[in-house]
C-alpha cells in the first residue's frame, strides 16, 4: 500500500518534470525562432546587413554556443514531446478520426439553425495532430539545417572565411534549398504559434486573455512571422532585391 | 414567435450506428432512417419516432430529456452532444449518430458511462474527507455564500461524458481523468470542508492520468453542454501541482 | 450479470436520493447493501429538482420564528388533511438534521449574506436586512404554501447537488451499485419478502437477489400520464407496480396526483414556479391575463392545484393557443429583464434556448399544466415497512409514508427522501439484524422462471396486434384528459373503460423486435401492463372518491368531505385478478383538527364525529388493513396540541 502510493507519487513527479521539460523547451525554441526571423531577416537590408550581423554574433562567440544549445533543446523537446504521440497506428487513426469529426461538425450550412445552436466550431484537436506532423517534418529538415549551420559556423566550406555569410546562404538557397526551407518555414511557424497558444491555455487559461483572443493572437502572430520569413526566403533565393536595402544606403562601403 | 422552427417540409435522413453485442449475428454497421421534421423536434423526439415507426430494436438512453441527467450523450455529426437538447433545426438534413467513443458499448447508441464515472470517483476519492463525525444536534458549519457559489459551479457537471468522449487522450486511456475528473478534483480542492492537503492530492492530479496527460486539445471545453470552464480548471490545477512540487522540495531542503 | 442468484443483507431497489440515503444508513450499521437502478444513480430523477428542500432552520429574516411545529402545520394544511399527522411530525422534526447532514456530505448550500439583501417579492423590489450573526448559515427562499421562508437551496440545482453528495457517500462506503438493472418482481412467501427478480438491462437476462430486507425506492409513476408529465422517462412506477402485483401489499391514495401549472409545451419540461414568484404572468391566446380576474387576490401565485385548474379551464373554453401538439398558454417573463433572466432564472433561460429555441427576453414561453408528482404509492407504516409483507420497505416518492396526503408542498419531497431515507434505513438495519437469510431458493427460482416466461411469451406472440407504443400514448391521453386536473364521474367511467380496453390490447399486443439481449421494445412491453394497472388504480380510486381534496378535484363533488372521506384509499390487485379491490383506512391519528387550509375555498363538509372517537379507531382499523407493528408505538411521535401556539 505505502509502496504503491510512493511509486505513484514518484511517477507523478516524473511526469510533471517531463511536462515542464517539453513545454519549457518548446517555449524557448519558439522564442528563439522569433529572434531567428529577425536575424535571418537582416538579409532584407541587403547582404551587408546580414554579414554584419553574422560576423558580430560569431565574433562575440554568441553563435557558436547557441547552435549547441538550440540543437540540444531541439532534440530534448522532440524526445519529450514525442512521448505523448500514441505509439500504435490504430490509436493514431482513432485520434485523427475524432479530431476530423470535431472540426467538421457545426460547419454545415443549415438554413434553420437558431442563434443558440450549441455547435461551436472546434479545431484545436486537429491542430494538435498537425503539430505532430509538422514536428516530424522539422525533426528531419531542422536537423539537416542545424548540421549545415553548425558546419558553417565552425569550418569554412564555400568561401575562405569561416562562418555564416550572405553569399553562401543565398547561393545554396537559390540553388534549390529554398524548397525544404519553405517547408521548414511553414512547419516551424505553424508549430510554434499553435504551440504557444496551447501552452498559454494549458497553464493560464484562467489568468490572462480569453481563449478566443488568444486564438486570434496566435493566428495573427502566425501570419506576421510567416510573411516575414517568406519574404526573407524569397530574397535569399535571389528572386527579389532586398526591400529594406535603402536603410543602409547612406553608409559607406 | 420570432423564429421559424424548422422548415416543415424537411425530410431528415438519419444514419445510425448499429451493433448489438448480445446478438451473435450482429455486425457493426449503420442503418439509415428517414422521418419528417416537426417544429421543436429534438433528437429525443426524433429517435423515439424512429424507434416507434421504423425499428423498435434501436437502443439509446434518455431519462430526464431536459439536459440535466446526462444520460443521452452521443456523437452527433462528429461531435459528442446531449441528444435531448439538440434540436434538429440546428442540423443539416443528413444526420449521423454514433455512440460516444471512450466508453464501453452496450448496444447501438447506448454506452456505459456509469462504470467510468464510478471508477473516476473512486480513484479521485471524490468525497469530503473530514475528521469529525456528523453531529445531528449541532448547527451547520458556516461558509461564505461566495465559496458556496464557487463550489456549486464545480458541482454543475452532469457526468454526461461528452468531454471524455471528445478527448483524444481519454479515448486511448480508460483511466485518464479528463475534463470531468479534473473538474471534480478541483471542486473538492476548493471545498474548505475537505481536509486533504495539496500533497495528498499530488499523485492523483499530477501525472499522465491527471493534468499532465492532457495535451491541451480543448475539445472537452467545446463540447461540454454545461459550458463548464474546464480549461480554466486545468490551468489552475497545473499551477497548483507545480507549486506543490516546489513547496515539497523546499520543505525537504529545509528539514535536511 | 452471469450469476443467477445473489444474496445480500439489504436490497435497495432505486438509486435516487431516497434509496441511496437508506442504503447508506444500512451500510453504516454494518450491513451489506446492494443498490439496483435503471440508470447510473446520479441520473435518477432526483437530480432534476431545482427549487429547494424544506427544513425549518429559521436562518433568514423572513424565516424568523419558524420551527418544526410551524412546518408541521403547513404540511398538514397543504395535504388538505390527507397526511398522517404523526409522520408529518417526524418529518418536520428531522428535516433540519437532514439538511445539515447534506452539508456534511458536501452540498454547497447557498448561504445567508448578512446585511442588506435585495429580493423581488410579488413583483416588487424589496430590501431586507439579514442579521449579521446569520451570515454564512444555510440560506432559505420562499415557496408556495408555507408560512415562512423555509426552502434551503443550492442555487437552482438543489436535487442535483444533493444527489451527487449522497452518491459520493455511497462511493465512499463502497456500497455496490448495479446500474442498468430493473427489478421486475418481488420474491415472497406470502408473508415475508425475500428479495426481487431483476432484469439486467445490458444483457436482457434475469437473475434473483435474495435479501433479509428489500427496500423499494423507485420514485414516481408520472409516465402513466404519457407525455403529459414533468417526470423523467424512467419514472414508470415499476416499484409500485411490482408491489401491487403481489396482491398482498396495498398502494395508498393512488388518485392523489399533483399537476404543475407551468411545464414547457410540448415537452413537459418543468419551468420553475420561480418565474411566477418573480413576477411572471400567464396569458391566453388573446394576450389576456386571465388569472387576475379568476383569483384577484393571489393572481398567478395561487397554489399549484388552483392555478392548474384555472389554466385548464381557460384552454377548455377555447382560449388556449393552438399548436401541432395541442393547446397551450403563454408564460410572459419578458418584463423581468435580461439581467434577471440570465442570473436568477438562468435555468429557465437555458431551457427555453435548448428546447424551444427561443429567448425569454423577447419571446413568450409556451406552457401548460402537466402531471408532476405522485403522492400515492406503496403504503407503509411509520417505519417504512409495507402493509402485508414483512421485510418489504418503501421510501421516497414510491412510498405512501404519508406526509403529503392529497397535495405535496413544493420542497417537501426532497426533504422527505432524506428524512425517510435515514429513518427507514435504520429500521431496515434493525430488521436485518432480526432475521436470517432464508436458504430456500425455491421461491427465487420460481420467480425467475415466471419472469422469463413473461418475456418469452411476449417474444413468441405472433399475429397482428396493436403497437405497445400506441397503447402507451392512448393511456397518456386518457389519463391526462379524463383523470386529470378536473375529474367527473362520467369521464372517470370512460377512463376506466378505456383503460380496460387498453389492458386487453396489451395482452394481445405483438412485438416487432425479436432481438435477443436488451431489446428495448420487450423491456417496455414488460412494464406496460404494470403501468396500465397503476393507471387503472388511479382512475378507479378517483372515481370512487366522491369529494374534492387537494389535487384530487371532482367537478361533480367540489367540496372536501371530512365526514365521509377523511381516510386513505388502499388498493390491492394480484396479477391474476381481473379487478383491483379497494378499501379505506383512517388517515391516522389526528392532532390538528380538519379546518380551512388558509387558501382556496373554505367550504367543506365537516366531520361530525369528535377527534377522540376518530382517533380511537385508528390503531385497530389500520392493523386490520394490514399495517405491521412499528418499532415505536403508534402516536409516540405526535406532539399533541403543540400547534395551538401557532394556529
Ligand atoms: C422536474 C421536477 C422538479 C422537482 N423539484 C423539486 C423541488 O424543487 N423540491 C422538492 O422537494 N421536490 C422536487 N421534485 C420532486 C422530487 O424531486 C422527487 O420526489 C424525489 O427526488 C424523488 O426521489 P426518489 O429517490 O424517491 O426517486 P427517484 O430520484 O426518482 O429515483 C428512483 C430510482 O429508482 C430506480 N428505479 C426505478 N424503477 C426501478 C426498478 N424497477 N428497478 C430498479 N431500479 C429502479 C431509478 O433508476 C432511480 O434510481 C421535483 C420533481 C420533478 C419531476
Ligand atoms: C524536432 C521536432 C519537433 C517535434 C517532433 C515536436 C513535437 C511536438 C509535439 C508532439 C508537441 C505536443 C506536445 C504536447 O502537447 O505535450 C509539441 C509541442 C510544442 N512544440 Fe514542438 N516539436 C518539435 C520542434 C519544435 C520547435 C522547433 C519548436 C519551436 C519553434 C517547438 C515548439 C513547441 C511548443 C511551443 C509546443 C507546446 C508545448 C506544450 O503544449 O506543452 N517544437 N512539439
Ligand atoms: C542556432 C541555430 C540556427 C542558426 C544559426 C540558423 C541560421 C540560419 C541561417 C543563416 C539561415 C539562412 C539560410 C542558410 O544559410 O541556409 C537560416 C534560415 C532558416 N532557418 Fe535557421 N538557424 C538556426 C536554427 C533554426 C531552427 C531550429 C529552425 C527550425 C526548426 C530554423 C529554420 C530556418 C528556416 C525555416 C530558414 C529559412 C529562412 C527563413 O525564411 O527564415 N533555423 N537559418
Ligand atoms: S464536464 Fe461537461 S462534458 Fe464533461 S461530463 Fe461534465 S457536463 Fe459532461
Ligand atoms: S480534450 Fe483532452 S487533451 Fe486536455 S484539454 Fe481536454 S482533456
Ligand atoms: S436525457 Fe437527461 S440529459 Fe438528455
Amino acid at each position: 500500500m505505502r509502496n504503491s502510493q510512493t511509486s505513484a507519487m514518484a511517477a507523478a513527479r516524473r511526469e510533471l518534470a517531463y511536462e515542464v521539460i517539453s513545454g519549457g523547451s518548446g517555449l524557448l525554441l519558439a522564442l528563439f525562432m522569433w529572434g531567428h526571423v529577425v536575424l535571418v531577416g537582416s538579409i532584407l537590408t541587403g547582404e551587408r546587413g546580414f554579414d554584419w550581423m553574422a560576423t558580430m554574433l560569431e565574433d562575440y562567440y554568441i553563435a557558436q554556443p547557441t547552435v549547441f544549445v538550440i540543437f540540444t533543446l531541439f532534440l530534448v523537446h522532440a524526445v519529450f514531446a514525442a512521448r505523448k504521440i500514441p505509439s500504435q497506428l490504430r490509436e493514431r487513426k482513432q485520434i485523427l478520426q475524432l479530431a476530423k469529426g470535431l472540426s467538421q461538425s457545426g460547419r454545415e450550412k443549415v438554413v434553420t439553425r437558431t442563434e443558440y445552436s450549441p455547435f461551436r466550431p472546434h479545431v484545436e484537436s486537429l491542430l494538435w495532430i498537425w503539430q505532430v506532423r509538422t514536428g516530424m517534418i522539422m525533426l528531419v529538415l531542422g536537423s539537416f539545417h542545424l548540421v549545415l549551420l553548425g558546419i558553417d559556423i565552425f569550418t569554412p566550406l564555400y568561401g575562405d572565411i569561416a562562418g555564416i555569410e550572405a553569399s553562401t546562404s543565398t547561393a545554396r538557397v537559390s540553388a534549390g534549398l529554398w524548397l525544404p526551407y519553405a517547408v521548414l518555414l511553414l512547419c516551424v511557424e505553424f508549430h510554434a504559434s499553435v504551440g504557444l497558444y496551447r501552452l498559454a491555455i494549458k497553464w493560464g487559461a484562467d489568468l490572462w486573455l480569453s481563449r478566443k483572443t488568444m486564438h486570434r493572437l496566435e493566428q495573427v502572430i502566425f501570419w506576421v512571422v510567416l510573411v516575414l520569413g517568406g519574404v526573407t526566403l524569397i530574397v535569399l533565393a535571389g528572386w527579389m532585391d532586398p526591400p529594406l536595402a535603402f536603410l543602409l544606403d547612406g553608409t559607406s562601403t | 414567435m420570432t423564429q421559424e422552427h424548422g422548415t416543415p417540409s424537411r425530410r431528415l435522413k438519419f444514419e445510425i450506428f448499429r451493433y448489438n453485442p448480445e446478438d451473435e449475428n450482429s455486425e457493426p454497421h449503420s442503418d439509415v432512417f428517414e422521418i419528417d421534421e416537426t417544429p421543436f423536434m429534438s433528437l429525443y423526439i426524433a429517435l423515439n419516432k424512429i424507434r416507434e415507426l421504423h425499428d423498435p430494436g434501436l437502443q439509446f438512453d434518455f431519462a430526464c430529456r431536459s439536459a440535466i441527467c446526462g444520460s443521452c450523450g452521443m456523437v452527433v455529426n462528429g461531435r459528442p452532444a446531449l441528444a435531448c437538447r439538440t434540436l434538429t433545426s440546428d442540423l443539416p438534413e443528413d444526420i449521423q449518430l454514433y455512440p460516444l467513443p471512450a466508453f464501453k458499448l452496450i448496444g447501438d447508441l447506448s454506452v456505459d458511462t456509469g462504470t467510468w464515472f464510478r471508477g473516476m470517483g473512486e480513484r479521485t476519492e471524490a468525497w469530503i474527507h473530514e475528521r469529525q463525525a456528523f453531529d445531528p444536534e449541532a448547527e451547520e458549519e458556516r461558509m461564505s455564500d461566495d465559496i458556496a457559489a464557487a463550489i456549486y459551479e464545480g458541482d454543475r457537471c452532469i457526468e454526461c461524458g461528452c468531454c471524455v468522449a471528445s478527448c483524444g487522450v481519454a479515448n486511448l486511456d480508460d483511466e485518464f481523468l479528463a475534463g470531468a475528473g479534473m473538474n471534480r478534483v478541483a471542486r473538492f480542492m476548493m471545498d474548505p470542508r475537505d481536509t486533504r492537503s495539496e500533497a495528498e492530492w499530488f499523485d492523483v492530479v499530477a501525472g499522465d492520468r491527471g493534468v499532465f496527460g492532457c495535451l491541451g486539445m480543448m475539445a472537452c471545453a467545446d463540447v461540454c453542454p454545461k459550458e463548464l470552464p474546464l480549461l480554466e480548471v486545468y490551468a489552475y490545477l497545473r499551477r497548483k501541482t507545480l507549486g506543490a512540487r516546489f513547496a515539497a522540495r523546499h520543505e525537504k531542503k529545509g528539514s535536511a | 450479470m452471469s450469476a443467477r442468484l445473489i444474496t445480500t443483507d439489504v436490497l435497495v431497489v432505486g438509486g435516487g436520493l431516497a434509496g441511496e440515503r437508506c442504503a447508506i444508513e444500512a451500510a453504516a450499521a454494518g450491513y451489506e447493501a446492494l443498490i439496483l437502478s435503471l440508470v447510473p444513480p446520479r441520473r435518477s430523477h432526483s437530480c432534476a429538482a431545482q427549487g429547494g428542500m424544506q427544513a425549518s432552520l429559521a436562518n433568514c429574516a423572513r424565516a424568523e420564528g419558524d420551527n418544526p411545529t410551524v412546518h408541521f402545520l403547513d404540511t398538514v394544511r397543504g395535504s388538505d388533511w390527507g397526511a398522517d399527522q404523526e409522520v408529518a411530525n417526524i418529518f418536520a422534526d428531522e428535516a433540519p438534521i437532514a439538511v445539515r447532514e447534506l452539508a456534511h456530505f458536501g452540498v454547497p448550500w447557498s448561504r445567508v449574506r448578512g446585511g442588506k439583501n435585495k429580493y423581488f417579492i410579488k413583483g416588487e423590489h424589496v430590501e431586507i436586512d439579514e442579521a449579521l450573526e446569520n451570515d454564512g448559515l444555510i440560506g432559505q427562499r420562499d415557496f408556495g404554501g408555507t408560512a415562512k421562508w423555509r426552502a434551503c437551496y443550492a442555487a437552482a440545482g438543489t436535487g442535483h447537488a444533493a444527489l451527487y453528495a449522497v452518491d459520493s457517500e455511497v462511493v465512499r462506503l463502497g456500497i455496490t451499485v448495479q446500474d442498468r438493472t430493473e427489478a421486475v418482481s418481488l420474491i415472497h412467501d406470502g408473508s415475508r419478502c425475500l428479495g426481487a427478480v431483476v432484469r439486467c438491462l445490458r444483457t436482457g437476462r434475469h437473475f434473483a437477489v435474495m435479501a433479509k430486507a428489500t427496500v423499494i425506492a423507485t420514485g414516481g409513476y408520472g409516465r402513466i400520464y404519457g407525455q403529459y408529465t414533468s417526470n423523467a422517462v424512467i419514472n414508470e412506477g415499476t416499484g409500485a407496480s411490482i408491489a401491487l402485483d403481489t396482491g398482498i401489499v396495498p398502494l395508498g391514495n393512488m388518485e392523489a396526483v399533483q399537476f404543475h401549472p407551468t411545464t414547457l409545451s410540448p415537452s413537459g419540461i418543468l419551468v420553475t414556479e420561480g418565474c411566477r414568484g418573480d413576477g411572471g404572468y400567464l396569458l391566453d391566446k388573446n394576450m389576456h391575463r386571465f388569472m387576475v380576474e379568476k383569483e384577484p387576490a393571489k393572481q398567478e401565485l395561487a397554489s399549484r392545484d388552483v392555478v392548474s385548474r384555472h389554466m385548464q379551464q381557460t384552454m377548455r373554453d377555447g382560449n388556449g393557443v393552438d399548436s401541432p401538439y395541442g393547446p397551450h398558454l403563454w408564460l410572459d417573463i419578458r418584463h423581468l429583464g435580461e439581467k434577471h433572466l440570465r442570473t436568477k432564472l438562468l435555468e429557465v433561460w437555458d431551457i427555453c434556448r435548448d428546447f424551444v429555441g427561443l429567448n425569454p427576453v423577447n419571446d413568450l414561453i409556451p406552457v401548460r399544466p402537466t402531471q408532476h408528482y405522485s403522492m400515492g404509492g406503496i403504503r407503509v407504516n411509520k417505519d417504512g415497512e409495507s402493509y402485508g409483507l414483512a421485510g418489504l420497505f418503501a421510501v421516497g416518492e414510491a412510498a405512501c409514508w404519508d406526509m403529503h396526503g392529497f397535495n405535496r408542498l413544493g420542497g417537501n419531497s426532497l426533504a422527505e427522501t432524506l428524512v425517510a431515507g435515514r429513518l427507514v434505513g435504520r429500521r431496515v438495519a434493525e430488521h436485518a439484524a432480526g432475521v436470517s437469510l432464508r436458504a430456500d431458493t425455491g421461491y427465487a427460482f420460481d420467480a425467475i422462471a415466471a419472469a422469463e416466461q413473461r418475456a418469452t411469451s411476449w417474444l413468441s406472440r405472433a399475429g397482428k396486434g396493436r403497437s405497445i407504443y400506441e397503447i402507451r400514448d392512448a393511456m397518456g391521453e386518457t389519463m391526462m384528459h379524463k383523470v386529470g386536473i378536473f375529474r367527473t364521474g362520467d369521464e372517470l367511467n370512460e377512463a376506466v373503460n378505456e383503460l380496460q380496453a387498453l389492458l386487453n390490447d396489451c395482452d394481445n399486443a405483438v412485438l416487432r423486435c425479436k432481438d435477443p439481449g436488451v431489446n428495448p421494445e420487450l423491456g417496455f412491453a414488460l412494464r406496460l401492463k404494470g403501468m396500465l394497472r397503476l393507471a387503472m388504480t388511479v382512475a378507479m380510486g378517483a372515481r370512487a372518491r366522491t369529494e374534492s381534496r387537494g389535487a384530487h378535484f371532482r367537478s361533480d363533488f367540489p367540496l372536501r368531505n371530512d365526514e365521509e372521506w377523511l381516510n386513505r384509499t388502499l388498493v390491492r390487485w394480484a396479477m391474476d385478478e381481473s379487478e383491483p379491490s379497494f378499501s379505506y383506512e383512517p388517515t391516522g391519528l389526528i392532532d390538528l383538527p380538519p379546518g380551512h387550509r388558509g387558501y382556496g375555498s373554505d367550504e367543506r363538509i365537516e366531520m361530525q364525529r369528535s377527534i377522540d372517537s376518530y382517533n380511537e379507531t385508528v390503531v385497530h382499523e389500520q392493523a386490520q388493513h394490514g399495517r405491521l407493528p412499528s418499532s415505536e408505538e403508534m402516536g409516540s411521535r405526535l406532539k399533541c396540541g403543540a400547534w395551538q401556539a401557532y394556529a
